[in-house]
């Protein structure tokens, strides 16, 4: 850590004699010159680049120590993202403890002056009659059709995306192309000839031709996860897996699939959260078939059914969301590393 | 490891079995077979036939169909509901991805802010943000009508009653009903700009801040200097992305306002669910698909240019 700093001091107090002297360091400079300068600093900044890593990681954002104007500063930006982190825990949490709350007041306090959050006491009939609607139903569908989508999901795009990654073949950058044009392409431009395409199959109302509906279009954006993953996974592994006699398939099982288990997991959540939300399709598929109803169809059936009885629907709201919230905050942090994993090589 | 004592059971087993195996499992294709297939079926096939059907005359309920041109397409923009649905979107993806993108950078640098000086607080605000994120849009909708009712008990009015405002009608009120699809909207798709935008903090190399701090620049002159030219690219997929993703809404609105009071709030997708599934009319609704296609297609251009994606492939 200290030998990392050094060159750091004494590289800040040449700066500041070179140039315009200390009147960049209070920070009404002419900045221009840092976008002129940084370029031959990277270069020679290369060889410190390991210990000023570490420094920037462990330490604040704050230069010159004895700047007492930055001290300031530092305080004022403190404040403003606690500020930020209020205003966003409100507004992005608000609504969801409200609805919470609202689920279990009692009938008749339902919304009492004055106003307060937690009602007096707690009430589970809007939860009953949800229940009666065929909630379990509804947590059954989805339940079914979210493991086997997003285990064939899986199944499907593991293999294909090893091949993008391992092979070379002709077309093959023409093939991952169109797959990216479909990733892009919105489902819902698409959603008459689906239909049309599971009539011809005999599989309208069928729990089976909706997971094959969301293989088809969750297929394109899990492969091109998994190939970034496979990508970062050197070739060489897989030549000392070959020497050692395993075939494709086997270098596959035993080698690869443990470097990229945290892919196939990020593909997973994400498919999850995918496939239990999703409802326009569900809803065209088995809009007409109660017995087979997902969540999301159950619950906006239920409101339009019951449109005015805001417990109820705050109820189902509730149990229909629980399953993935619980899960986002059992995997949140694995979540948002996978999201963001490549570009985060020190975390 | 436990693939060398695998492979030696192998080895001394069926040879030529595993010769087999080997040279099948050493071509592409099996490894793709089940893609292309899925892809074939569910994505270029429906691709082909909503264009096929755009140019026919196909009602859910006739019995015979009929090659009619570019008529639909004709039909569709000198119709009254599609000029203001056309405009009822663009506002709606407009506002979205100003807010959207100018959320998720804020927050994004807070957070970034808060993890680097160890601040409280910045955890939980990201899954916050993040918990909006997850929530089915069908319930998205649920959640903002009932924080919306139009009397005491929505939520919001009933604090609006308290400082003597209201009852404000969020959702019979046209302009009102698009400001809150837009406000719906931005709660559930802030979280996506957000990690975007963190994730391309996180790739700034931090030899770029020293070789500032060295240059005695301040933090507003690294911020302005470092920071965003930095963040440029991840700020314009990200753009591009919340703008395909905000052109296609569909659930959240279909819940919250159903495209009402009127048209107020009956973006593209909304536009053509109901031709093709309340009016039958699916020819019509297939040419409204097209032209969304259109603009998807439109902005993946945009994003494979900016994105430069042709070395990933």
């Amino acid at each position: 850590m200290t030998t990392g700093r050094e060159p750091d001091t004494s590289r800040s107090s040449t700066a500041s004699t070179n140039g315009t002297g200390d009147r960049r360091r209070s920070g009404e400079s002419d900045t221009s010159d840092v976008g002129v300068d940084s370029p031959s600093r990277t270069d020679g900044g290369q060889t410190g680049v390991s210990g000023w890593a570490g420094e920037r990681l462990a330490g604040t954002p704050l230069d010159g120590a004895g700047n007492a104007l930055a001290d300031v500063d530092v305080r004022l930006a403190d404040a403003v993202a606690y500020g930020l982190y209020g205003v966003a825990m409100l507004f992005f949490a608000f609504p969801v403890l409200w609805i919470v709350s609202a689920s279990v007041r009692p009938a008749g306090e339902l919304f009492s002056f004055p106003f307060r959050f937690f009602p007096r006491e707690v009430s589970v009939t809007a939860y009953q009659r949800v229940l009666q609607e065929g909630m379990v139903t509804w947590l059954v569908n989805s339940t079914a059709i979210t493991i086997v989508g997003v285990g064939s999901i899986v199944a499907v795009s593991v293999p294909a995306a090893y091949a993008f990654s391992r092979f070379r073949f002709r077309g093959r950058r023409q093939l991952l192309g169109v797959v990216l044009l479909f990733q892009m392409i919105s489902s819902i431009v698409i959603i008459v000839p689906l239909y049309s395409v599971l009539t011809s199959l005999g599989l309208v109302d069928t729990r089976a031709g909706l997971v094959l509906l969301y293989v088809g279009i969750q297929t394109p954006f899990s492969i091109w996860l998994l190939k970034g993953y496979f990508d970062t996974v050197p070739e060489e592994l897989d030549y000392a897996a070959q020497i050692d006699g395993c075939n494709r398939l086997q270098t596959l099982r035993h080698v690869l699939l443990r470097p990229i288990a945290p892919g196939i997991a990020v593909v997973a959540i994400f498919n999850t959260v995918f496939l239990w939300s999703e409802f326009v399709i569900a809803y065209t598929v088995l809009g007409s078939e109660r017995r087979l109803y997902t969540i999301s169809i159950g619950v906006y059936e239920f409101q339009s059914q019951f449109g005015n009885d805001w417990r109820a629907i705050a109820a189902a709201s509730v149990v229909g969301m629980l399953p993935l919230v619980a899960v986002f905050v059992a995997l949140q942090r694995y979540f948002v590393k996978g999201l963001i994993k490549g570009s985060l090589k020190g975390e | 490891m436990a693939t060398a004592g695998e492979d030696g059971l192998v080895a001394s087993g069926v040879e030529r079995g595993r010769d087999l195996a080997s040279r099948i499992v050493d071509n592409p294709v099996p490894w793709l077979l089940p893609t292309l297939t899925v892809l074939a079926l569910f994505q270029l096939y429906p691709l082909v036939e909503a264009v096929r059907l755009s140019l026919t005359n196909e009602v859910l309920t006739a019995t015979s169909t009929e090659f009619v041109g570019l008529e639909n397409y004709v039909d569709l923009v000198t119709s009254i509901g599609f000029r203001q649905m056309v405009v009822v979107t663009a506002v709606f993806a407009v506002s979205s991805i100003v807010l959207h993108t100018v959320a998720g950078l804020v927050l994004a640098l807070a957070i970034d802010y808060g993890v680097r000086r160890g601040l409280r607080g910045h955890l939980t605000t990201r899954v916050s943000v993040l918990l909006a994120w997850i929530v089915p849009g069908i319930i998205i909708g649920l959640i903002w009508k009932v924080m919306l009712v139009e009397s005491q008990f929505g939520a919001i009015n009933h604090v609006l009653g308290t400082v003597g405002i209201g009852p404000v009608p969020f959702r019979s009120n046209p302009t009102l009903a698009l400001a809150s699809t837009i406000v719906a909207g931005t709660w559930r798709g802030t979280a996506f700009a957000m990690i975007m935008i963190y994730g391309g903090l996180q790739r700034i190399p931090p030899r770029l801040y020293e070789a500032a701090r060295v240059d005695g620049a301040g933090r507003w002159a690294r911020f302005r200097h470092v920071t965003i030219p930095q963040l440029k690219p991840v700020m314009f997929v990200t753009i591009v992305l919340v703008s395909i993703y905000a052109l296609n809404t569909f659930d959240l609105i279909f819940a919250l306002t159903n495209g009402g009071p009127g048209r107020a709030t009956e973006v593209f997708a909304l536009f053509m669910y109901r031709k093709a599934f309340t009016d039958y009319a699916l020819g019509e609704g297939a040419a409204v698909a097209v032209v969304l296609l259109g603009v998807n297609l439109l902005l993946t251009a945009v994003y494979l240019y900016v994105f430069d994606i042709g070395d990933q492939l």
